[in-house]
């Protein structure tokens, strides 16, 4: 029978169409949460080169100082900020805190998530 | 009802037998102020007999009238096609998602309405407990019981737009949740605790909010989950020093 | 109707510990954050930075809490992901066991990988 749950529906999750900022948020949450922890294990793999002494490291630092590895981390930091953010919205939500208020949360938080990359994509390519 | 006329291109889900579900379309002449199940009707007396389709009460009672219209769960008896669409414009009614299409609109609730036993959710509560705590409702203090019908009408909007109920069948689902909590409501004896603290319960919702946002009836699903799970991790906290 | 039974997989517990490893993940790494790209110059630290950083044993400390809060904050999502889909018990099964392993694994190779570093500090 068509129509019932199936887990291959799950690409569905992303789809924000005739959704609400709460699925939204999932969706987002979703998203970062894969590519944080894709990252994450990148990240371990890449600070092995600690291991391999002086010239390894600061040979790949060099590498990540080029615009488009910047790029990358800027991301990075963006979906840091989202799935914190939003992850503090869920925390408090789930404990029965502000949940009348979570559409309005979300929008803060989303707000502030921008806010906070600008700032670090600004510092990271202009000052640093 | 005015008497302003409006002509709609209604896009019905239509599927008999193990045929795949594809969509009809019905051009009809509609008074507006009229509801989707008006339209529906219409369709059903005027031009095909064979369409199914479930309702019974037309006065958001029952339930059993909860269809995808235009991609949104809607109770199609209180739902003026003046809300959903323009005059000459199109109108798409499919059967709910997340349950089993029996045929046309008309869908399988089966398992639902056995979780919604499993977890005692009754249709009539007692009215000091009908309503959700942040609501101001005041009832008659006379002294007598007085009870009424419980807010939801297990209609399965709310199971229909879950976006965990999209991939899992083993998930409650939203009103069974909400019937969780109203149980423990009135019941206060931590049973409903037990009923849905697991993998398929309260802890699978990702507070996406989608099941309040399509509650024709106020139940708020997930308010009610969120207030289950800080009421679960009390009772587990309270457990695990010893206070049953 | 294919009845299927709850399953306990994620209780209040698991639940719980997900939530608090994630509020402290955005506590360390504020302070990973700020020390990575704040405090040292060009943004990034060089091998010398990162081992004279790494002399002090609280910042070993909390590299390595750090360390552990995230994989399994990340793992234990990823599982939750995963059950989302609804996989048959058997799956379920082997999934914990890769996920205890590969968890196990990054925080050992971290642990390994921050005492190495901390070593190096007599070479400066
Ligand atoms: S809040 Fe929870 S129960 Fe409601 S739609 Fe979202 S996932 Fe489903
Ligand atoms: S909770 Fe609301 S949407 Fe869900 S079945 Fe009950 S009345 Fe319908
Ligand atoms: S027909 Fe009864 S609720 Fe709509």
């Amino acid at each position: 029978m068509p129509n019932q749950p199936s887990a291959s529906r799950f690409m569905r999750w992303f789809d924000p169409r005739f959704r609400q900022p709460g699925t939204w948020a999932f969706i987002l949450n979703r998203i970062t949460a894969l590519g944080l922890t894709l990252y994450l294990a990148m990240h371990l793999v890449m600070l092995g080169k600690l291991a391999q002494g002086p010239e390894a490291y600061d040979s790949f630092i060099a590498l990540a100082k080029t615009p488009v590895i910047k790029f990358g981390e800027l991301l990075v930091i963006a979906a840091g900020f989202i799935h914190g953010i939003n992850g503090i919205r869920i925390a408090l939500t789930s404990f029965g805190i502000g949940v009348r208020y979570q559409k309005q949360l979300f929008w803060i938080g989303l707000a502030l998530s921008v806010v906070a990359t600008a700032i670090f994509g600004y510092y990271m390519f202009f000052i640093a | 009802m005015s008497t302003e006329r409006w002509t709609v291109n209604f896009l019905v889900s239509r599927k008999i037998g193990d045929t795949k579900a594809h969509l009809e379309s019905f051009k009809i002449e509609v008074d507006p102020d009229e509801y989707v199940l008006d339209g529906v009707e219409r369709i059903w007396a005027f031009h095909d007999r064979s369409l199914t389709f479930r309702h019974a009460c037309h006065h958001s009672t029952c339930g059993a009238c909860g269809m995808l219209v235009n991609g949104v769960e809607k109770l199609t008896c209180i739902t003026t096609i003046r809300s959903v669409t323009h005059n000459g414009g199109t109108l798409k009614v499919e059967p709910l998602r997340n349950f089993p299409v029996v045929s046309d609109l008309v869908v399988d609730m089966g398992l639902f309405y056995t979780r919604m036993d499993e977890v005692k959710a009754s249709q009539v509560v007692p009215v000091n407990n009908s309503t959700l705590p942040y609501e101001t409702v005041e009832f008659p203090a006379d002294g007598i019981e007085h009870e009424r019908l419980a807010d939801c009408i297990e209609c399965g909007c709310c199971i229909s737009a879950c976006p965990v109920a999209l991939t899992t069948d083993s998930y409650y689902g939203p009103a069974v949740l909400a019937g969780a909590h109203q149980t423990e409501s009135i019941l206060k004896d931590g049973q409903a605790f037990n009923l849905v603290d697991h993998a398929d319960g309260i802890w699978r919702c990702h507070s996406g909010f989608e099941c309040s946002a399509v509650c024709p009836s106020n139940v708020d699903p997930a308010w009610r989950i969120m207030d289950l799970r800080r009421r679960v991790i009390g009772h587990r906290i309270k457990q695990f020093f010893g206070k049953k | 109707m294919n009845r299927s039974t709850p399953k306990p997989n994620e209780g209040a517990g698991l639940w719980l510990y997900k939530i608090i490893a994630g509020l402290l993940v955005v506590v360390v790494l504020g302070i990973h954050f700020v020390v990575n790209h704040m405090v040292a110059p060009e943004g990034l630290l060089s091998y010398a930075d990162v081992v004279r950083y790494y002399q002090n044993p609280a910042v070993v400390w909390m590299e390595v809490f750090f360390l552990v809060v995230v994989v399994s904050h990340s793992l234990v999502g990823l599982r939750s992901i995963i059950l989302d889909l609804n996989p048959p018990q058997r799956i379920i099964g082997v999934m914990n066991v890769v996920l205890l392993v590969v968890g196990s694994g990054a925080v050992i190779y971290g642990v390994w990988l921050a005492l190495e570093i901390a070593s190096r500090g007599s070479s400066l």
